[in-house]
């Protein structure tokens, strides 16, 4: 079997790219608010249903299902902070709390999503046009993935270095009594984050769904990888994560190359990014962090 | 179905799962561990237990036998995170979680894959009644719950547990101290493990069978309940709230049969226990007993002192 190292390469940055843009949202308040928040996976799902409600059952399409499944998913995020995890840490809950929390809450979240859609796997009906550029093979969805998160990436970038949101959020990620100190209104910066983070779980919930299934599961079937794209980067550290989620888009794929010529099941992609988070955890655990001293 | 075999079947899950308390307990209520797979280690013990029972090994040695195994997959995976915040260690025990359950289901030749395999009763008495079994079944439960109880307050009340509390409470000063913390971490952690490997063990042969199915995340997170419940650092707690989450349990899943609701119950019943716990960490999050306070010998002796001390200058 010749292998299409062409194709490696560019599922590597299509695996990357969803990754990127799932993992942004998680080391942004993972940084700010020092706890990982599990239930990022059920905001995902819940992404994954509004966009699909928009884009086949109101029939609007894809941009539009982004648009709301972005401000509707962002606002949930929101409200989860503000009434669950804000008040909790204000009672002077510990890290390992707020962790159980934010299962607990995603328990919650993905079960009502099963109440209210059912567990049967809902697919997008509009069908991906698959064309050959080269030795590559490649759909428009793909194509849209990789230009959200460059986009995304550039966003973010000119966000967090050039407008005052943006360095509220590094100031107060970096030191939050010396952010408060200098008048900045850490609660509405942390609550902007959570709702940005959410919106973005979403776009990857939507792309995910677009591309695979969707179903209650959605969210939890990526998140584990999602987290080692954190831990890798750094948590908290933007550049970073670009970094980790290609690292590990790229391990992934080519470790697939390898199970399969193996003849192990692919099921153990997620083995990969299990691997690099302990090999990360041993000789770096603080990430790829100093390497993007800035953010 | 027979009531009273029933009422049996409740008894015998709380003994198992008191024991998955009593491991977490030992873990997160006096280390401060933050062991989000519980599951996998209960995994073990009842996969352990299942493949050594098939070649005829003496269910002793195999429920041993699993605790080993499980305590030294236990040291393994906290090996990289015990130097780190609680929050690496979650996020890795977790993921090893997943990943065990993905390979029994995909490697058919370790226990028949996704339908698993059938694992014999560990004490079978020829010709004795389904009611019997269960009875016989609460008696090895509830005999290695005890013995699990015992050594953990024990240990509770011992020096080491009086420095695993401290390295919970301040982990530098207790270094400062002359605690290595990463050692008496990595101690815990295998020992936790054990116990569930233990319990997993007697889980297997109770039900017996071992599926992938009956290893998911909801596991660990029911321990959690009951270990939060009850109230973390307090081994009599924790059963309580065994007790509590599983009696809750059972009430919910025989509830549902004769209410007729809006929504499917089994996801009510989720969404519930996923309410319970926010609300448990909002309003009672040293649980319902507080920690336990330590009692030694010493100690008591000075205690009763300083009470026939105190009732002499009253008189």
């Amino acid at each position: 079997m010749t292998i299409n190292w062409a194709q490696v390469l560019f599922n590597s940055v299509v695996t990357g790219s969803f990754y990127l843009i799932g993992a942004v949202g998680i080391t942004l308040t993972y940084g700010l608010s020092n706890f990982p928040n599990f239930a990022h996976a059920e905001l995902i799902t819940l992404g994954a249903f509004i966009g699909y409600i928009v884009a086949e059952q109101l029939g609007l399409g894809m941009p539009a299902a982004l648009i709301v499944s972005f401000l509707c998913t962002g606002v949930v995020g929101f409200l989860c902070y503000r009434c669950i995890f804000q008040p909790l840490a204000r009672r002077g809950a510990t890290i390992i709390h707020l962790m159980v929390a934010s299962i607990a809450l995603g328990f919650i979240l993905r079960h009502s999503i099963g109440a209210v859609w059912s567990w049967e796997p809902l697919y997008f009906t509009s069908t991906w046009r698959a064309f050959d550029v080269g030795p590559l093979r490649v759909t428009w969805l793909w194509l849209g993935l990789i230009f959200a998160a460059l986009s995304l990436a550039t966003a973010m970038h000119f966000v967090l270095v050039k407008t005052k949101i943006g360095k509220a959020i590094r100031a107060t990620s970096s030191n939050p009594e010396l952010a408060l100190a200098s008048g900045i209104n850490i609660d509405r910066v942390i609550w902007i984050t959570w709702f940005i983070a959410a919106g973005l779980a979403a776009v990857a919930g939507i792309f995910r769904g677009a591309d695979t299934q969707i179903w209650p599961m959605t969210g939890w079937d990526a998140i584990l990888p999602i987290f080692a794209v954190a831990v890798l980067g750094g948590i908290g550290n933007f550049y970073g994560a670009i970094a980790a989620a290609f690292i590990i888009g790229l391990a992934e794929n080519i470790g697939v190359v390898g199970l399969t010529s193996l003849g192990l099941s692919t099921t153990y992609r997620i083995g990969i990014a299990f691997l690099i988070l302990i090999i990360t955890l041993i000789v770096r655990p603080q990430g790829l962090a100093m390497l993007f001293r800035r953010a | 179905m027979d009531p009273l075999l029933y009422v049996f079947d409740i008894v015998v899950y709380i003994g198992i799962f008191g024991m998955l308390a009593l491991s977490l307990n030992l873990e997160f209520g006096f280390a401060g561990l933050a062991n989000f797979g519980k599951v996998a280690f209960f995994l073990i013990g009842a996969y352990t237990y299942a493949l050594l029972s098939q070649i005829g090994i003496p269910f002793y040695i195999c429920l041993i036998a699993g605790a080993s195994i499980s305590a030294v997959f236990g040291f393994l995976v906290s090996l990289p995170a015990l130097r780190l915040r609680a929050d690496y260690l979650a996020i890795v025990v977790l993921t090893f979680g997943e990943i065990l359950r993905l390979v029994v289901k995909n490697e058919d030749w370790i226990a028949g894959g996704d339908w698993g395999i059938s694992v014999s009763r560990a004490i079978s008495l020829v010709g004795a009644s389904p009611r019997v079994n269960a009875l016989v079944n609460i008696g090895l439960v509830y005999l290695c719950l005890g013995i699990c109880f015992f050594v953990l307050q024990l240990l509770a009340n011992s020096p080491y547990g009086r420095a695993i509390r401290a390295i919970r409470e301040d982990e530098i000063a207790a270094e400062a101290l002359g605690k290595d913390r990463a050692k008496y971490k990595a101690q815990v952690f295998m020992l936790g493990s054990a116990v569930a490997g233990v319990a997993g063990g007697l889980y297997a042969q109770y039900l017996q069978c071992v599926l992938p199915g009956m290893f998911m995340p909801m596991v660990t997170f029911t321990v959690w309940m009951m270990v939060l419940l009850g109230g973390p650092a307090n081994n009599k707690g924790v059963l309580l709230g065994a007790v509590l989450v599983e009696i809750f349990d059972r009430g919910a899943n025989i509830a549902k049969d004769y209410l007729i609701l809006p929504v499917d119950p089994t996801n009510l019943q989720y969404i519930l226990f996923g309410v319970l716990i926010i609300l448990v960490l909002f309003y009672r999050p040293q649980g319902l007993l507080k920690e336990s306070p330590v009692t030694t010998k010493a100690l008591e002796l000075v205690r009763n002192e300083r009470n026939a001390v105190k009732s002499n200058g009253n008189q």
